[in-house]
């Protein structure tokens, strides 16, 4: 059995799972939107945040696509994304050191940057391929709400998330490398992605916030075929280093 | 096969192994003996590059193991001490997990040591018994193919009947040429199994010999309680004889008759005296007694 398959194994069920709940809470959203449109003045007047009533705004204004943006990425995959990664990405390393099982896995002809390398890769496939399935469905869905919206745009945009959840991996990637303990190393990703999200609540700090990079207003802009080049490109470098310093730190760490 | 010069590793500041250096020859099995805390474990995972060490050189047939331990690794099959391993494979796709990855691996071989132990090949890890997890652990090292096998604790848990197994295919595996390094606390199967033992203590080497040899030395010991403290100055010297103890409880390993030494040490105030019963299990209690290097 290869590498990539004993750690298919260990999370194919969880993907699954993200998928399922990720299509679902999509399906949801897509069928309420006639009845949200409708209603889109008075939810604005309830929302506490200005961040949020900035999005309900815009929704306003350009209809579907941001609704859709914000339900599927912004919210759907970001939630969702962050818990499966929380739950499978965690335990990438510091599973092994957990469970006591990192002396059988490293005593293996195998080198550890392979191991690194190979299941930051399985997580990273794992985490995406349900983003793109799902957006790509959207793309159907969107017809029987009397909507339509194109490949393009759909396939960018998920891509473009896929990047951003390819930055959380590499981030829970490097904190799996220092951790002796999973649940550590989840905890510490949950409360990064809280603090981000909250810091997006508030005005004055919210454009420091990691959530304001995948906002509907970049959704827009690749509607309106204004591609975030820097941002993905920064999102690439960033995970690029982590996963540099996370195999540095395992290269060196004794188990 | 196996050379290891001066090896040394710390824990932040307690040092684990303090210059250990020790050889195992192709078609040898060398015993590693030593109370808990010796640096056994360690002295193992270093080898296997599971631990960095601080110090010193691992050599694995030409291979140095601390510049390429990649390479090293595919020459070693390897049974760890620790039995957590991943519960949800089943005992078979574990075995073909763990070897997968040497070249030279026998995969029907595995299969066949498995049920030679008796283990079921379907049944998931998280249902094995320790033992039969051990025996998991030993199979995969025997059928990888590999000239040297590291085998920590290989034989703990093990039934009387797959001890005799476990102690026929390693002496095999030596037959066919491939070395073998052991740790264990099971010292009637060390003295059964190996060609030679090495002794660690306090991370240092306490003694090594043939294991023929350790065993006659241990029935040249002789025991003595006595009523009255004594120093080691006031007991009896002669030329091929060494004390070890302390204050009312010696041993002394003598080269010479029992009747002479019986007739040299008749002045002592002795309370009770016994000979070595020629055991591994006697060069072990005597030497860490009092363990001086």
């Amino acid at each position: 059995m290869s590498l990539w398959k004993q750690y298919l194994r260990q999370g194919w069920w969880i993907t699954l799972g993200y998928f399922i709940i990720l299509e679902a809470a999509m399906v949801a959203a897509i069928l309420y939107w006639p009845r949200f449109r409708d209603n889109m003045p008075a939810i604005a007047k309830l929302v506490p945040f200005r961040a949020i009533q900035d999005l309900l705004a815009s929704m306003e204004h350009a209809g579907y696509w941001p609704y859709l943006a914000v339900q599927q990425w912004f919210k759907g995959c970001s939630l969702f994304g962050v818990a499966a990664i929380a739950f499978i990405g965690s335990g990438i390393i510091a599973r092994e050191a957990d469970q006591r099982t990192a002396e059988f896995l490293l005593s293996r002809p195998v080198s550890r940057r392979r191991i690194l390398l190979v299941r930051h890769a399985m997580l990273t496939a794992m985490i995406t391929a349900p983003v793109l399935v799902s957006s790509v469905s959207a793309i159907w869905l969107s017809q029987s709400v009397g909507e339509a919206i194109g490949w393009g745009e759909v396939l960018v945009s998920s891509v473009f998330m896929s990047l951003f959840l390819w930055t959380l991996v590499s981030l829970t990637t490097i904190v799996s490398t220092y951790s002796v303990n999973q649940m550590t190393a989840g905890a510490t990703v949950v409360g990064f992605a809280l603090v981000s999200f909250a810091m997006y609540l508030v005005e004055g700090i919210n454009q420091w916030s990691p959530f304001a990079l995948i906002d509907v207003r970049i959704f827009m802009d690749i509607h309106n075929g204004e591609y975030p080049w820097w941002i993905a490109g920064g999102f690439i470098l960033a995970s690029m280093t982590m996963l540099h310093f996370a195999d540095r730190r395992l290269a060196r760490r004794d188990f | 096969m196996l050379t290891v010069h001066n090896l040394r590793k710390s824990y932040g500041p307690t040092p684990v192994l303090q210059g250990v250096s020790l050889e195992v020859r192709a078609g040898e099995i060398v015993g590693l003996v030593g109370p808990n805390g010796a640096g056994k474990t360690t002295l193992l995972k270093c080898i296997v590059g599971v631990v960095h060490v601080d110090s010193g050189t691992i050599e694995v047939g030409t291979i140095d193991a601390r510049a390429d331990s990649l390479a090293a690794r595919r020459m070693i099959g390897y049974s760890p001490s620790e039995t957590a391993l991943y519960h949800r494979m089943r005992a078979a796709d574990l075995l073909r997990f763990a070897i997968g990855f040497h070249p030279h691996s026998n995969i029907s071989q595995g299969l066949a040591l498995l049920d030679e132990f008796g283990v079921p090949g379907r049944r998931r890890v998280s249902a094995l018994s320790h033992g039969m997890k051990r025996k998991v652990l030993l199979a995969q090292a025997i059928s990888s193919g590999a000239p040297m096998l590291i085998l920590d604790e290989p034989m703990e848990a093990f039934d009387p009947a797959a001890r005799k197994v476990a102690i026929d295919l390693l002496q095999e595996a030596a037959s066919s040429g491939r070395a073998v390094l052991c740790s264990s606390h099971d010292l009637a199967s060390t003295e059964r199994l190996c060609d030679r033992v090495v002794f660690l203590h306090g991370g240092r080497v306490l003694r090594e010999g043939p294991t023929g040899t350790l065993l006659a030395e241990a029935g040249r010991l002789v025991h003595i309680t006595l009523r009255t403290p004594m120093t080691a100055n006031e007991l009896p010297q002669h030329p091929g004889w060494k004390w070890s103890g302390n204050s009312t409880n010696w041993t002394l390993l003598h080269d010479g008759s029992p009747e002479d030494v019986l007739t040299s040490i008749a002045m002592l105030p002795i309370a009770s005296i016994r000979t070595g019963d020629g055991s591994l299990d006697e060069v072990f209690a005597t030497l860490y007694l009092d363990p001086q290097p």
